[in-house]
């Protein structure tokens, strides 16, 4: 029985083969397989960002955490008011690559605690203020045993620019001598943290184990042995696409509606980050412009590279392109909400034509993260990765 | 019986008479008394027949009695066997005992919304605050196990675990729903005598009277002190063993336990949240002594009494390569009760030190995952105190109500190793309220209050509590 069936198909293979020589044999030898999804190659791409953007970026922090210290220590028995004004421009220096890093919020600046360390916000005056008074000759080493609340970004801005409520401009007389001291203890902490961040992305990624690769590399090369953090590079153009998306949410609906309030009663000015030194608009502009950072793969008016807009690309070009219209539509009313008379956010939020800036810049903002996590998420499984 | 005997009887009768009327005509002719001869013999063998019947029907009776006693017999054995079996059981249930109480909370307070906010918002809350269950047996005069399972929050929970084998070392959480269910007591006791016992397993730690007072008619407010939270585990339990036991009306209890693990102490309630039940298991490579001394009885009335708590708190660090220090942790608190006629009067006095803060705040600050949040300053010395003052009007209104006044206060950041303290989290909470039992098992409780905060920028905050608690043994 078997023998038969065995020798029907013998027979069957050997018609079919005689036929497949006089026809075209594609057919019948390949399956054919539907074309879905699309193809790219992600290697370029993640090498691109993370060392242009991402490890670019925070060696800017660093480099700025220092400039920061230096003009903070000019102040120690300055007079002039020129070293104040050059200390408030460190300060906004550093703050731009720290903002513009918020769109790739993951790896060691999560896992070390160091935005917290840098960024708490809000800022805790009232123990700031009883230090002030209490306290003195602060050191980097105490003040980095304090709460995060009195130390870091908004703490330095808080003593360097005053309490912003009517202006944003401190006079040098202003400045206390607990307040240089301190100021320049803080100054010295930051510069600490933003040279770890900066080590832990280029030089060990665990700062107990000397031998852990940079966290850089763990992202350049997923999938290898010894990388436990990434398995492939879906995983890492996932996390991208992420970050971009939490820092669209943090900003639309966080950091601009929550003092935004549902009504002009309900706008709590206490709640405006970078409030001291009118520099929330910026701050929020620059969150945003790191989206586009990354969706780029270089920072504004370097040469050409690939990013996520290239991936993009490759499976819906008018996608693409729309993304990148929407991210740049979303700095734009970010800007806009100063107004023509250059009104900063504190005060736009307490102004009725200003709420309505505010409103335009947070449904811009609404567009884009829709516009990411519904047509750009998807693509993720479409994609025919290596 | 006696009818088949009247029937035998008549019978008998009949024959005879029968006889006698065969007699007359007998004479008639001898055909006549052959048949008649006939006759009776007939009615002979019919009685004898008759009596055959008699006799197997009472033999048959005989053996159903004797049926009847043997039941009867097995009856009375089996009797005595469930008399037995009850009186066992008895014995049995009489050596389990089962305990419960629970407290229901509503809390109207006013918070802040941040460090930066002045302006307090209310907020209102319903807590199922406890359910607790104590189950316990007395296996032998000298031998008993008590276990208490405690439902806060109205149950299930969440365990943190610490995978060693994450690229760093990885905390992380599984969380079921709101609440908690956890196992707060589960002892094996011997007590040979009153004087001396050893308790070991899963046991209280006798530091602050919370861990002696915590069913809801033992202490006077509607939530337990707040002071005492702010710096230690409330009802602090821990594994170990100790022995204890009252000569004349000195109670004392030393005891060897499981100490804390300092990567969770936080500034807002000093070493409270180092206590490990958030872990699955307990780290025990520093172990703590606990001990205490009353004069007198705190659960039945008046008494002092001293205690004191010694450990160090860094090995039961999960991570143990982030800090080479003790963080030696001492509390000391005296305590005292007045009960007496309408008068209740209780206070406590708490203090603690804590070496190595700084260092500790630091590894916290810096240990991956462990997210400290603005809380990881440590104070290097922390104290509270609580005075609560009852009077019951038992005696003078016909209504069984006490109406008390309480204080707590608490600084768990009293003092920082380097630096000045922010007295942010310095509080005093000042109220009144009332206790009404409408019968002795049930407490209503009232209170209402002020908050106030050290610093001066922060306004004071009133607060207002309703909760009814339970408690009964079987």
């Amino acid at each position: 029985m078997n023998f038969k069936y065995t020798a029907i198909s013998f027979a069957l293979v050997g018609t079919l083969s005689a036929c497949g020589g006089s026809g075209s044999d594609a057919e019948v030898v390949t399956p054919v397989v539907p074309e879905t999804g699309f193809t790219f190659v992600a290697t370029d791409l993640i090498t691109n960002l993370t060392d242009d953007v991402i490890v670019a970026g925070y060696s800017a922090l660093a480099a700025e955490g220092d400039a920061l210290l230096l003009a903070t220590q000019a102040l120690l028995n300055s007079t002039s008011q020129a070293d104040l004004t050059a200390a408030q421009e460190a300060w906004k220096a550093a703050r731009k690559p720290w903002e513009q890093g918020e769109s790739h919020i993951f790896g060691p600046v999560d896992s070390m605690s160091i935005d917290p360390h840098l960024d708490s916000w809000p800022l805790n005056t009232t123990d700031l203020q009883t230090q002030l008074a209490i306290g003195s000759g602060f050191d980097a080493e105490t003040i980095k045993g304090w709460n995060d609340d009195v130390q870091g970004f908004h703490t330095m801005e808080y003593l360097l620019f005053g309490d912003g409520v009517n202006d944003n401009t401190k006079l040098i007389a202003e400045l206390t001598v607990a307040e240089r001291e301190y100021v320049i203890a803080l100054a010295e902490v930051f510069r600490d943290y933003t040279a770890q961040l900066d080590d832990a992305w280029q030089v060990s990624h665990n700062p107990q184990d000397a031998n852990a690769l940079p966290y850089a590399d763990l992202l350049k090369a997923p999938g290898s042995d010894n990388n436990a953090i990434y398995s492939s590079e879906l995983a890492v153009i996932e996390e991208l696409v992420n970050g971009m998306i939490g820092i669209v949410d943090e900003v639309g609906n966080g950091k601009i509606a929550d003092p935004f309030g549902d009504s002009l009663t309900t706008a709590d000015t206490s709640k405006v980050e970078s409030q001291y030194s009118w520099n929330s608009l910026t701050d929020f502009a620059d969150n945003i412009q790191g989206v586009r950072n990354v969706y780029h793969g270089e920072f504004t008016g370097s040469a050409d590279k690939q990013g996520i807009i290239d991936f993009v690309a490759a499976a819906d070009s008018a996608l693409s392109i729309r993304i990148a219209s929407e991210i740049d539509d979303a700095i734009l009313k970010i800007q806009a909400i100063a107004g023509a008379d250059d009104m900063p956010f504190r005060q736009a939020i307490l102004d009725e034509t200003g709420r309505e800036r505010v409103a335009t810049a947070v449904t811009a903002l609404g567009k884009l993260q829709t516009s990411l996590e519904s047509d750009v998420i998807p693509l993720l499984s479409d994609w025919n990765a290596q | 019986m006696s009818k088949k005997l009247t029937l035998l009887a008549v019978s008998i009768a009949s024959v005879i008479g029968f006889g006698a009327t065969a007699n007359v005509s007998a004479a008639t002719s001898a055909d006549d008394l052959a048949k008649a001869i006939a006759k009776q013999e007939a009615e002979i063998a019919t009685l004898k027949q008759q009596l055959q019947e008699l006799a197997q029907q009472q033999s048959e009776q005989l053996a159903s009695q004797k049926q009847i006693e043997i039941a009867q017999q097995k009856q009375s054995v089996a009797v005595t066997e469930v008399s037995d079996t009850v009186v066992a059981a008895a014995d049995r249930y009489s050596k389990f005992s089962f305990k419960s109480y629970g407290t229901a909370n509503f809390t109207s307070d006013e918070y802040f919304d941040n460090v930066q906010d002045t302006s307090p918002e209310r907020r209102n809350r319903f807590d199922l605050e406890r359910i607790v269950t104590e189950f316990g047996y007395q296996f032998t005069d000298e031998w008993s196990m008590e276990v208490e399972i405690e439902y806060e929050h109205g149950g299930t929970g969440a365990a943190l675990e610490y995978d060693g084998f994450d690229e760093f070392g990885e905390f992380e959480t599984e969380t079921e729903a709101g609440g908690e269910v956890l196992v707060e007591k589960a002892e094996i006791r011997y007590r040979p005598s009153d004087a001396f016992g050893v308790k070991f397993g899963n046991i209280h730690l006798p530091i602050g009277l919370s861990s002696t007072l915590h069913k809801p008619n033992q202490y006077l407010t509607v939530l337990r002190h707040k002071s005492e939270a702010a710096m230690i585990p409330a009802v602090w339990n821990e594994n170990g063993i100790g022995v204890y036991g009252e000569i004349a009306d000195f109670h004392y209890q030393a005891q060897v336990v499981s100490g804390l693990n300092s990567e969770y102490f936080r500034t807002y309630d000093w070493v409270a949240s180092g206590h490990q039940k958030r872990f699955e298991h307990v780290n025990a490579d520093d172990l703590a002594f606990a001990g205490r001394v009353d004069y007198g009885n705190f659960k039945t009335g008046s008494a002092v009494g001293v205690s004191y708590y010694y450990g160090n708190t860094s090995g039961n660090r999960n991570k143990s390569n982030k800090l080479n220090v003790d963080g030696s942790l001492s509390i000391v608190t005296v305590a005292g009760a007045f009960v007496e006629g309408p008068w209740v009067l209780r206070g406590q006095y708490m203090y603690g030190t804590l070496s190595d803060s700084d260092a500790i705040t630091q590894a916290n600050k810096t240990t991956p995952g462990l997210r400290p949040g603005n809380f990881a300053q440590l104070g290097s010395k922390s104290q509270s105190f609580f005075v609560e003052a009852g009077f019951k009007l038992n005696d003078y209104i016909d209504i069984p109500m006490t109406v008390f006044a309480n204080i707590d206060y608490s600084n768990p950041l009293m003092e920082v190793e380097s630096g000045a303290a922010t007295q942010r989290y310095e509080n005093t909470w000042s109220s009144i309220g009332v206790n009404y039992f409408p019968i002795p098992e049930i407490v209503i409780k009232a209170e209402g209050g002020l908050q106030q905060v050290a610093v001066a920028s922060i306004p004071d905050t009133n607060f207002f509590a309703l909760g009814v608690g339970y408690q009964f043994s079987l």
